[in-house]
């Protein structure tokens, strides 16, 4: 028979040790001597969960999602499965229980004990409960009739019984077994088993054999044997289809036979010859778990499979053979490879097997690889993903059993539940409650010490906390004033949720507060003055800080997790069933401070296909991020819309496949995911001390490798990670001005980069495109890069996208100062100071922060074009300061006319200097009331000259150009107050001194020039 | 040079701390450290490192070749070898010294990193002595030795440099008698 005995790995210290199957099939589950029930995910599971049930465990039962185990405190307990959580005791005995059994639906438990007596409790109501009294010895095992009818047990005396549950009577008792005093002395452990479904038979090890006991006439019909199997037989377990017997023995032997042949079809040796005491078929019938009692754990597996391939080899057989075998016989007798030639006649005499039967089983194995194929194999994987990665499911929600799904569309996933960010699952007995930027809170639930110590990234916020956790804290979080904790209620004690106020003032540093019964506290956070707490009841209550109760509102779902940042708080919650390993999730977005509102309206929160939420955080400059089970960082990208941005894959990163990254905040400026590298793990062990390391981010572009996508990446990332500098103005935080010019000098040249490639690419259009997110200076620069380049066409669009980004601010303008207090033209100071607002209305406004007039307060490409900021305009000439440059070109009742003038005429060189300084007058003189007649023809004249050289060079095809290049001159002229006026001078006098001035100042204006060409 | 020297030197290492408290970047003339930022591992020298941590402002991270597993590894490879093997780190004999007195407490396992390091350096040494051994018995006039750290040269040097000095009068000292003299040595 092909099967595959995997190696044994290490389950639990040496002893006697148990092992089932989940109904899924997917987890095995053991339970041994040091008192732990550990759940395996596949026998390569190298973190199995664990449950701590007691000093040791006899014996273990799984049904139903409860985990019945008896323990060494004489009790039956139960547990949910997956999560392990105390369920209330079953059953008490005067001495330890030594074997627990379920009835075929689960709604029955058999134990029997080492006091003589058999217990049968109703699951749902342990007061309903049957002793069968009448062994003389601690029970050996018990077995349930599949029909509910009877109970089998043996016993230490002898003795095996048949009992009647109902009456509670003995029907029928068999001396088998060799007596001995007690269940540690006895030979074998003579575990029976009772043939599920068709209920037919009772199987009780004796000595090296198997014997079968025919339901109701209770006859001795078959027995089972192997000629190779020289030791007692310890335990006996029938496949889920009842078809095959296996049996573990004394020195580990594992046999297993059909039972319709009485043939042993496999026959397998533990690795170690360690006795086998604990044996389970798994519910697909593919495999066969064993655990030893050195607490070892195995697996034989393609058990099933053989039932097919020896079909198919027979049926060769069948026509290579000259054969006049009848052909159900022939495929009856497929399943014996191991048989010999002269046992054949024998098989056909006594178990004649129609070949509907073989059909229906064949179909069975089939039809269970069909609908694990279905999904329920990946779906269950995913579930235990989530339950690995810290929100452990509710037991309620495993999957139906898989053997027969009655629908095989889109199985709804388990919903998450609901966790703490920064937290490692609770079931851990050494666990963290919570990692921040703020500090660490660190749990501790052993035997000695039921603790909770908080600690400070920064020694000077607080001194170090060490709380004894009288009241089961489960959930914390902490902040720079106070640490919040909180307990789910139990039977007698309401949820509690408890407030250690620090930074108080007053000298009473701690609250505490009742839910309202039947309320249990589900997430909490704490934000700058205020504290929240998702409810089980689906509210969301806010306290002050002080422990004032302030205001409710109800969630529309199922709360996962709940974080704030300042004055915001957003909350993850379930939305609807997700489906096929998805979750359905809402996020809504608040404001609770002194103007609240909500920002995001409960939209769903993007995931990664098949995963689940992992953490959910603030950057520390306030933008919402949240991480994937996948290892997905996503961010808010409030400028378009609320949407959700990816920033970073931390997947990626990653050595190995089972290695992930634990995220614990995020930084936006500078660039930092800090997280904590876990080695084979989703979460860190307290122990040793994680160490935090810092990732960077990378958008998911495309063709990152090249240096486009590259500059590409770059740049949005940059635009991303740059808007919380227009959040945090626009909720009247300090802005660090310094970091924000950094940032968009940073993207300009990203710009200019990238349009300079594109130029060499010789991709205009593309070129084009990036001018359009350049702001307008960095446009002139463009200009003049593309008209270096000898690109004319490029330059003329270019420029005349300048033109329209001019416009562009022009009517913006407008807006601002609609806004704005009426500042004259020379009240820089003022608009100095206003000028982190206007920016941000104009960025709110506008969607596009790259198209700011960002020249106003920063100096992007500061050492390229210096001081370059200046719009083309004559009316800022006498102005030292280049913040308002723009303000003459508003169209405010009094300047427009002369701003629009001025414009014009600066396009018109053709026109003689005494027409032009006509059209002109009015403006300079407007611009610069306190200059003289003579000093206004000198400033025009300085200006036409200006004009006039430009034209000269740049000729008719560039006339467009002349904006850009006004502005170096005219910033030449702001500064060199000399030069200035040795042009004026010029202008009147014209001696020949100043001539040589004059010639220099030309000299210069050339040589400007020469960069055109 | 005394071995206080080799460990002022040994000291401008740079090591991982975990700073509690909050500074922005400090600008020295050995170059720019920082900026510290509370949770937030950094590095910085280790007389810093020790400065903070007597003044209990930092947790330090050990270096990564400060495990038990990995100096077991060297341990074996230094014994089974017979020239020396290359070390994690040119001052490891120092570094451990130093960051085991003073931050035992951040460094996991530190009493057997201790005894690891110490019968490393020891096994070295007797490789160092055995080598001179042989390189004065058979009167070679160079050696080479690869790997070697600045401790151990100048645990060594002293002695090595004096005794060969001697000996060198010694035989100088000899060798206006005769070739005669020698043979009969022999």
């Amino acid at each position: 028979m092909p099967c595959d005995r995997k190696p044994m790995r290490y389950g639990h210290s040496e002893g006697h040790t148990e092992v089932c199957f989940d109904e899924s099939g997917k987890f095995l589950v053991t339970g041994g001597n040091d008192g732990d029930v550990r759940i395996w995910d596949g026998l390569d599971d190298d973190d199995p969960k664990f449950i701590t049930v007691g000093e040791k465990v006899y014996s273990l039962a799984l049904k139903n999602g409860k985990l019945v185990t008896a323990s060494s405190n004489n009790t039956v307990q139960i547990h949910t499965f997956p999560d392990g959580e105390p369920d209330g005791i079953l059953t008490r005995f005067t001495t330890n229980a030594t074997h627990v059994a379920f009835n075929g639906s689960g709604s029955r438990v058999a134990a029997g004990s080492s006091d003589f007596m058999v217990k049968v409790v109703e699951v749902s109501d342990s007061s309903q409960q049957k002793t069968l009294r009448g062994h003389e010895a601690p029970v050996l095992s018990v077995t349930f009739d599949p029909k509910d009818d009877f109970l089998a047990s043996a016993s230490c005396d002898g003795s095996v019984v048949v009992w009647n549950i109902e009456e509670q009577s003995q029907l029928i008792r068999w001396p088998l077994l060799q007596k001995t005093n007690d269940v540690s002395n006895a030979p074998s452990l003579c575990r029976l088993a009772w043939q599920p479904a068709a209920a037919e038979f009772l199987a009780v090890p004796v000595e090296t054999k198997v014997h079968l006991y025919e339901r109701g006439s209770w006859n001795h019909v078959s027995t089972l044997s192997d000629d190779l199997l020289t030791q007692l037989v310890n335990v006996v377990v029938w496949s889920p289809c009842g078809r095959f017997l296996a049996a573990g023995g004394v020195g580990g032997s594992l046999t297993v036979w059909d039972v319709s042949s009485k043939l042993c079809v496999e026959r397998q040796k533990h690795e170690k010859g360690f006795t086998v005491c604990g044996l389970a078929w798994s519910p697909s019938g593919s495999q066969l778990a064993y655990t030893d009692t050195e607490g070892c754990l195995g697996l034989l597996d393609g058990l099933g499979s053989s039932g097919s391939s020896s079909a198919a080899k027979d049926f060769d057989d069948l026509f290579d053979d000259d054969d006049d075998r009848p052909m159900d016989e022939g495929l009856s007798d497929g399943h014996s490879p191991g048989k010999k030639p002269h046992e054949d006649d024998e098989d056909e005499d006594d178990f004649h097997v129609p070949a509907t039967g073989r059909a229906r089983n064949r179909g069975a194995i089939l039809d269970d690889e069909n609908s694990l194929d279905a999904g329920s194999v990946t779906l269950s994987r995913d579930k235990y993903d989530v339950a690995d990665g810290g929100a452990v499911l509710p037991a309620a929600a495993a999957p139906a059993p898989p053997l027969r799904p009655a629908y095989e569309g889109p199985l709804p996933t388990a919903p998450q539940k609901a966790f703490q960010p920064g937290s490692t699952p609770a079931h851990l007995t050494h666990r963290f409650m919570m990692w921040n930027s703020v500090g660490i809170i660190r749990g501790y639930n052993d035997e000695e010490d039921n603790a909770v110590d908080v600690e400070f990234h920064d020694t000077a916020v607080h001194h170090a906390m060490h709380l004894t956790n009288s009241l089961g804290h489960t959930m914390a979080d902490l902040s720079q004033e106070a640490v919040l904790l909180a307990c789910p209620g139990t039977d007698e004690l309401a949820s509690k949720l408890q407030c250690l106020h620090f930074s108080s003032w007053d000298t009473n540093k701690e609250w505490m507060v009742d839910l309202p019964p039947g309320e249990d506290v589900r997430a909490l956070c704490l934000g700058r003055r205020w504290a929240a707490v998702a409810t089980s009841a689906l509210m969301l209550r806010l306290f002050s800080i002080g422990g004032v109760q302030r205001e409710m509102f109800s969630l529309p779902g199922n709360v996962v997790s709940m974080v704030t940042h300042g004055e915001q708080l957003l909350i993850v919650y379930h939305r609807a069933p997700g489906f096929d390993g998805d979750q359905a999730l809402g996020v809504q977005l608040l404001q609770v401070g002194r103007r609240p509102k909500q920002l995001i309206h409960g939209e769903p929160l993007p995931l990664s296909p098949r995963t689940h939420l992992a953490w959910l955080g603030f950057s520390a400059e306030g933008t919402p991020c949240y991480v994937d089970s996948d290892g997905v960082v996503r961010m808010l990208n409030r400028s378009l819309g609320n949407t959700w941005t990816p920033v970073c894959n931390t997947r990626e990163t990653c050595k190995s496949k089972s290695d992930h990254y634990w995220v614990v905040g995020i930084h936006e400026n500078p660039q930092q995911l800090r997280c904590i590298p876990c080695k084979g793990s989703r979460y860190p062990p307290t122990l040793p001390r994680p160490a935090v390391a810092i990732l960077p981010f990378k958008l998911p572009l495309c063709q990152t490798s090249t240096e486009k996508g590259l500059m590409e990446e770059q740049y949005w990332r940059s635009v991303l990670f740059h808007n919380h500098f227009s959040f945090l103005s626009s909720s009247g935080y300090e802005v660090d001005e310094e970091q924000q010019t950094r940032s968009q000098k940073e993207q300009q040249e990203l710009l200019m980069k990238m349009f300079a490639l594109s130029c060499k690419l010789e991709r205009e259009f593309r070129c084009v495109e990036l001018a359009e997110l350049m702001t307008q200076n960095v446009v002139t620069l463009a200009v003049r890069y593309a008209a270096r380049s000898r690109r004319m066409a490029l330059a003329q669009r270019l420029s005349e996208l300048a033109l329209e980004k001019a416009n562009q601010m022009q009517e913006e303008e407008p807006e601002e100062e609609e806004e704005e207090p009426e500042s004259s033209a020379g009240d820089t100071c003022h608009m100095k100071g206003d000028a982190p607002f206007t920016r941000d209305t104009q960025v709110l406004g506008s969607g596009k922060p790259s198209s700011s007039p960002a020249h106003r307060a920063t100096s992007i490409l500061d050492n390229m074009a210096s001081g370059r900021k200046s719009s083309p305009l004559a009316g800022s000439v006498g102005k030292p300061n280049k913040g308002p440059v723009l303000k003459p070109l508003a169209p405010r009742p009094k300047t427009k006319p002369r701003g629009g003038l001025t414009r014009f005429t600066a396009f018109r060189p053709k026109t003689g200097f005494q027409l032009w300084l006509e059209e002109n007058r009015k403006s300079i003189s407007a611009d610069q009331p306190d200059l003289e007649e003579t000093d206004v023809i000198k400033e025009a004249m300085g200006r036409f000259r200006t004009l006039t050289a430009e034209e000269r060079l740049v000729r008719n095809r560039m006339w467009v150009l002349l904006p850009a290049v006004l502005n170096p001159l005219k910033h030449n002229n702001n500064n060199n107050k000399g030069l200035f006026t040795s042009r004026l001078a010029v202008a009147s006098v014209g001696t020949s001194l100043i001539l040589s001035f004059s010639r220099f100042a030309i000299l210069q204006q050339q040589r400007d020039m020469m960069i055109y060409k | 040079m005394d071995p206080s020297e080799v460990e002022f030197l040994a000291e401008k290492e740079m090591v991982k701390i975990i700073p509690n408290f909050s500074l922005d970047k400090i600008y020295l003339i050995g170059g720019d450290l920082g900026p510290f930022n509370p949770g937030l591992p950094v590095d910085v020298p280790v007389w810093l490192a020790l400065n903070l941590k007597q003044r209990q402002k930092c947790r330090i991270v050990p270096p990564a070749w400060m495990d038990v597993e990995k100096l077991e590894e060297m341990r074996e490879l230094e014994r089974k070898e017979d020239t020396f093997s290359p070390v994690p780190s040119p001052y490891y004999m120092e570094l451990t010294k130093v960051l085991l007195n003073h931050a035992s407490d951040n460094i996991p396992k530190a009493d057997e990193i201790r005894t690891l390091v110490k019968d490393i350096w020891d096994t070295r040494i007797a490789k160092l002595r055995l080598s001179a051994d042989s390189f004065i018995s058979q009167l070679e006039a160079h050696a080479k030795l690869d790997n070697l750290t600045l401790m151990e040269i100048n645990t060594i040097r002293a002695f090595l440099l004096d005794s060969l000095n001697c000996m060198y009068k010694l035989r100088s000292n000899l060798q206006p008698g005769s070739s005669k003299k020698q043979f009969t040595d022999y």
